[in-house]
């Protein structure tokens, strides 16, 4: 203990009892900023599910409003008041001169005039303003966040498991057995850690490609050391620990002991770890799409959103990077004060 | 460190051996016909048996002849050469003053521990990582380049001082900015870490004021992980910067690779990835016998 | 004696989350005396460190004191004074001197440096005078080479230097009043005889006062002036020390004073708390008659032969060092008799015992358990054995699975062995071998956090019943639990004993432990056995220096003052 008293000890806790998760549960229930956090990143994971499920923001790529239409609030742009510059240079009682003479095509306009006529073309005439406005395609800014959404919160979320699960068998093992194969696992991490991760990140991408499959991977495959060295950690602290030394002297197996008796008391540093994973993986898989190491060319990331909103200020058009800034933040800020809400109420040192 | 360098260069060889595109079709560009893609790969020793291929790649590294870039034909080695001051010029300075403020700000934070200006501090820090770093610099360059115009948007130039004074300025500001939150949260975890040890309630009860624990017995504790921390980001300064090059335009060697990545130019890429390699391996060996210097209770092995 | 401090009406109460307070100390009062010592005695929980600690307000930051607490030093009132104030206090007129010296002390500055800096806050050395002033309290304290050793750093000295190191930093302004929180619970029995002899000397040169923490008796008695018996926050007794111990007023003194095994006594059961609480104060009937140990069988049931472990370490790129923690050990176990193991830290007791279970690999020798050798056999043989030689770990907080339920805990064993035909048969086991234990019904469905460490070491036991075994190694099986509850865990595996015969191999650095419950003996030192025979005669008439040194170390109370005195 290291403060000037004692443990102290309290009185047993009353008759139902707890385990971890139950008593983490609880705790986290009267932690309010935890608990506001946790409906915000629900929300989000809904609006997910809705949109990959095609629900909401399937038409992202349809471009339904003028070009750089701003948002809503702010009313449509101004059409082009002023005088033309160049009217004086053309006198209003000017005819059209006649040019059928010279101009070849000349007889085939009264042709191409019929067919023309005969073509319907069903064009919804476009918007002039949207929620969040529109990118200079005319798509809707609002579509394009959610889709955005999607895409990034599922990418950071699948690479998280990713690393994770490669992160804890090895670290499992290497932490557990030890020995050679400690060793072995131990060169496999110098390699892949004497490479800066965006680094590796960028050897992964030139010869792997782009594509939401291989971020995944990608991100997966480089992050997975972190996991790696925690899991170790751990398990040698509890290799050594009396409990499982208990379960080896009544005759549990390796297996048992590593899965059934360490891991569950490992779980919560990893679940922690994994949260951390998530928030950093979006981040990253944002800067790869922006350079155009991430998503395919027809796939929205807020990473995409960004990079067009780089030429778009310049022009004064703000919207799309407000939207997809808003959008991750929100999330990102939320989840990430989950993770510490989580870690807070899983916390041994408070039991 | 010689078995993980083995295993580097094993591992960048495989990696562009068996996942990469054919490097005589990259070379030859889209319009080249298959008796040039042959003589192609005559020349590079494609038809070679691998272990050949694999003895070349390793002379290549200790030779320190890497042959040319397969997009500009430049060589190799002058790449480094001829972009490694910029990345430096900035660079460098980000990461002393991100590593000094830092410290500051996380003391400050952690004298105040409890309050309610640490709960605050740590929100706002909270938020300020939630807003992506590409974010900062877009609002960043357009603020202070374009609109107010207190600094160039983009340019790089051939004078140090030049360069140091005028053109790295905003990216320097700009990402010591960004850095100061996760840094300040992590190098403040250190310095709770270590208040709630025992000899800090010894150091109470000698009767040494709290400003002399956290200034003098905290923080010698505490500069041990801080360390650590800063070796670890050291190797990552050379290839980090890419962000920061790409936007305001520095010839850098961030830049360079992150071009390399777009125009499947795998000389530079394999070749940055194992020099930075052994570059970190140097730097975690310099590190560890600093270590001995801070953390009296390391043994030199 | 008149009076140095005087502490009044303290209640002392931790906040805990954002609903919950806990109250440590209700309302108790002490003085301690001008030149003398005074003790305050308890187990965990007590209150006694959160008490002394309050006096130079040295809490953590969540504790609130009473309003109506007072707390005067020297006629000064320490509760009105200001922070500022206080600090000038701290290491000069009050000095206090912690239980864990490794962790206590800053491990990336020297100790010449840590001595100098008390020195520098509240005196005017400087430069030589400085250095000199601490090379002489080095050798005050007993520092062996004192100027090798000034610019050593914690981690390089050994406990006990480290414990004179925080001593001579407590004493280097020449404190009237010296708080010693436990200062030698973490250190070896011979160290700590040193260590007290060393705090008895400099208490009675510097004519300091000491308000000494501890949960040991025996070991108050023989340095105590007054005694302040504490349990669970109040004040239950209080007196000269001659008082405390001759003629005990209060039950839970009495009960404290009688549970620990004594040398001179062997009772077939020790007295335990509950007993003297319930009686009235009176010792129960059962501590009368003396225990008699089963006869000794012809044959030996284990017998272990040249047992050695050598580990080696890299201490260079291409350098090896070999210690041998275990050097040729060999003795026997005999069915239904106790083997007492006695040791200090770092004399093998613990290795040996986990080589008879393989749960460290023995380097050499053989474990011959009726004729057959364990060390030689396959993992998948081993597992038939494995049920039969069990052990009980010292720590426990940590040799249960937190995440296991109790039900858990009890019923894996019997799954792996094969023992109940099926799950509810071997649930319905669990439940009565929770209840031979001494716990609960309804304990099956708790997690190991929610008993007490009395009652885990009994889950503990449990668990090792359900497997029937026959020898039982007890790793320091007590040694972390209060002595209140050491008594029922000692009885408890003596009734154990009597019902199912089982042989025991009990390890511990008690002797007066060991001695209560062990047959034969074997003392360790540095990996060797030095001796060995019957617990009684060892005791009686110990041949071995050693052997020697440890006997005399042992703290004996009252009684035992009067002896070295």
């Amino acid at each position: 203990m290291s403060a000037a008293v004692e443990a102290y000890k309290l009185p047993p806790e009353p008759a139902r009892s707890r385990g971890v998760w139950a008593t983490a549960w609880r705790r986290l229930k009267s932690d309010r900023v935890g608990m506001v956090s946790l409906a915000v990143v629900a929300v989000f994971v809904l609006m997910i599910l809705l949109s990959s499920a095609g629900l909401v923001a399937r038409d992202w790529q349809k471009e339904v409003a003028v070009p750089d239409a701003p948002p809503t609030f702010m009313g449509p742009k101004a059409k082009q008041t002023g005088t033309d510059p160049l009217a004086d240079a053309v006198s209003k009682d000017a005819k059209p001169v006649d040019l059928s003479d010279i101009d070849p095509l000349a007889p085939k306009y009264d042709e191409w005039k019929e067919r023309a006529a005969k073509i319907q073309v069903s064009e919804s005439p476009r918007a002039e303003t949207l929620p969040f406005g529109a990118d200079r395609l005319g798509r809707n800014v609002l579509d394009k966040a959610v889709k955005g959404a999607e895409i990034s919160i599922f990418v950071g979320l699948f690479a998280a498991v990713l690393a994770t699960i490669i992160g804890t068998i090895l670290g499992a093992l290497s932490g557990y057995v030890g020995g050679k194969v400690g060793d072995f696992l131990e060169w496999v991490y110098n390699v892949f850690t004497s490479i800066p991760d965006i680094l590796l990140i960028f050897a992964f991408a030139a010869v792997l490609g782009r594509g939401i499959g291989t971020v995944i991977l990608i991100l997966g495959l480089v992050g997975w050391t972190g996991m790696y060295r925690l899991v170790r950690a751990e398990y040698i602290k509890h290799s050594n620990r009396e409990y499982v030394k208990a379960a080896e002297a009544i005759g549990a197996s390796h297996l048992a002991r590593m899965f059934v008796h360490i891991l569950p008391n490992v779980s919560h540093v990893v679940l922690v770890r994994m949260s951390l994973y998530v928030v950093g993986f979006i981040k990253a898989e944002v800067i790869l799409s922006f350079l155009g190491l991430g998503v395919p060319v027809d796939q929205v990331s807020w990473g995409t959103m960004l990079s067009e909103a780089q030429a778009e200020l310049v022009l004064g058009h703000w919207w799309q990077l407000a939207a997809a800034t808003i959008f991750m933040a929100t999330f990102v800020t939320a989840f990430s004060l989950f993770t510490d809400a989580l870690r807070d109420a899983l916390d041994p040192k408070l039991r | 460190m010689i078995p993980t360098l083995a295993g580097v260069i094993l591992f960048v060889f495989f990696l562009f051996k068996f996942f990469g595109g054919d490097p005589a079709e990259i070379l030859g560009g889209l319009l080249a016909t298959p008796e040039q893609i042959q003589a192609i790969r005559q020349q590079l020793g494609l038809n070679d048996p691998w272990y050949v291929q694999l003895w070349i790649f390793v002379k290549s590294i200790f030779t320190f002849n890497w042959g040319n870039s397969w997009a500009t034909g430049e060589a190799i080695s002058n790449i480094f050469r001829t972009r490694l001051p910029a990345t430096l010029t900035v660079m460098l300075p980000i990461l002393i003053l991100e590593t000094v403020l830092a410290i500051v700000a996380a003391m400050a934070v952690a004298y105040v521990r409890g309050s309610l200006t640490d709960r605050a501090i740590m929100v706002i820090t909270t938020i300020a990582l939630s807003i992506s770093f590409l974010v900062y610099i877009i609002v960043g360059q357009w603020l202070f380049g374009f609109y107010l115009g207190w600094f160039p948007v983009q340019g790089w130039s051939d004078s140090f001082w030049t360069n140091l004074t005028h053109y790295a300025v905003l990216p320097i500001i700009l990402a010591v900015f960004v850095s100061l939150a996760p840094y300040t949260r992590l190098y403040r975890s250190f310095f709770l870490d270590e208040i709630n040890q025992d000899y800090v309630r010894t150091a109470r009860a000698k009767g040494v004021g709290e400003n002399r624990v956290l200034f003098v017995h905290v923080l010698r504790n505490a500069m041990i992980p801080v360390l650590t921390n800063l070796a670890l980001q050291l190797p990552g300064v050379f290839v980090g910067s890419f962000l920061i090059e790409t936007f305001f335009s520095i010839p850098g060697l961030g830049r360079e690779v992150l071009l390399a990545v777009n125009r499947s130019d795998y000389p530079v890429i394999q070749a940055m990835t194992v020099y930075l390699a052994v570059l970190t391996m140097i730097i975690n060996l310099a590190a560890d016998i600093l270590y001995r210097a801070v953390d009296p209770r390391v043994v030199l092995k | 004696m008149s009076t140095l401090v005087s502490v009044q009406n303290l209640k002392v109460s931790f906040r805990l989350g954002k609903h919950r307070v806990v109250d440590a100390v209700r309302d108790i009062s002490f003085d301690v005396p001008e030149n003398g010592t005074l003790a305050l005695v308890g187990e965990s929980g007590s209150g006694k460190s959160v008490s002394a600690m309050s006096i130079v307000r040295l809490l953590p930051e969540n504790a609130i004191v009473g309003a109506d607490s007072r707390i005067s030093f020297a006629g000064r009132d320490l509760r009105a004074a200001s922070e500022d104030d206080l600090r000038k206090i701290r290491g000069k007129d009050i000095s206090v001197i912690f239980q864990e010296p490794m962790t206590s002390l800053n491990p990336v500055f020297t100790v010449g440096w840590q001595i100098a800096e008390v020195l520098k806050l509240h005196t005017d050395l400087a430069g030589r005078a400085l250095g000199d002033r601490v090379l002489e309290l080095m050798n005050e304290v007993g520092i062996p080479e004192p100027k090798a050793r000034i610019d050593a750093y914690p981690h390089e000295l050994s406990g006990g230097q480290q414990q004179r190191v925080m001593i001579a930093m407590a004493i280097a302004c020449e404190p009237k009043l010296l708080i010693a929180d436990e200062p030698t619970t973490a250190l070896d029995v011979t160290v700590q005889r040193q260590i007290l002899e060393l705090m008895a000397r400099l208490r009675a040169k510097h004519r300091m006062s000491m308000l000494f923490i501890s949960h040991d008796l025996g070991l108050v008695g023989e340095i105590a002036d007054g005694v302040v018996v504490m349990r669970d926050g109040t004040v239950r007794e209080s007196g000269p020390v001659d008082q405390i111990f001759a003629s005990p007023r209060d039950a839970y003194t009495k009960a404290l004073l009688a549970c620990r095994p004594r040398l001179d006594v062997k009772p077939r059961r020790l007295p335990v708390i509950d007993d003297f609480m319930r009686n009235g104060g009176h010792a129960p009937q059962i501590t009368v008659e003396t225990r008699q140990a089963r006869a000794q069988e012809p044959k030996p049931l284990v017998e272990a032969k040249g047992l050695r472990k050598e580990y080696r370490l890299k201490t260079g790129l291409l350098k090896r060092k070999t210690i041998e923690a275990v050097k040729d050990a060999s003795f026997a176990l005999y069915r239904g008799r106790t083997l007492g193991v006695v040791g200090e830290s770092g004399s093998g007791k613990t290795t040996v015992g986990m080589m008879l279970m393989r749960l460290t690999q023995a380097t050499a020798g053989q474990v011959l358990y009726d004729g057959t050798d364990l060390l030689a056999l396959s993992d998948r043989e081993m597992m038939a054995y494995r049920r039969r030689i069990q052990i009980i770990f010292q720590n426990p907080f940590a040799s249960l699975n937190p995440r296991f339920t109790v039900g858990q805990i009890l019923t894996e064993p019997m799954k792996i062995h094969g023992i109940g035909a099926s799950d509810n048969d071997r649930f319905e086991l669990a439940v009565a071998l929770s209840k031979r234990v001494g716990l609960a019904e309804d304990s099956i469905h708790k997690y190991p956090h929610e008993f007490s460490g009395g009652q885990r070491q009994r889950i503990a036991i449990a668990r090792c019943l359900s497997m029937k075994p026959d020898v039982l190694i007890c790793d320091e099986s007590v040694s972390a639990l209060d002595v209140s509850v050491q008594a029922t865990v000692l009885n408890l595996l003596l009734d154990l004993q009597d019902e199912f015969g089982m042989t025991y191999v009990f390890i511990s650095h008690d002797l007066a432990v060991v001695k209560y419950m062990a047959d034969d003996m074997l003392v360790m030192n540095q990996g060797a056995i030095v001796e060995r025979g019957s617990a009684d005669a060892i005791y009686a008439d110990p041949q071995n220096e050693y052997t020697r040194k440890l006997m005399t170390a042992i703290p004996r109370g009252f009684a035992g003052r009067q002896v070295r005195t």
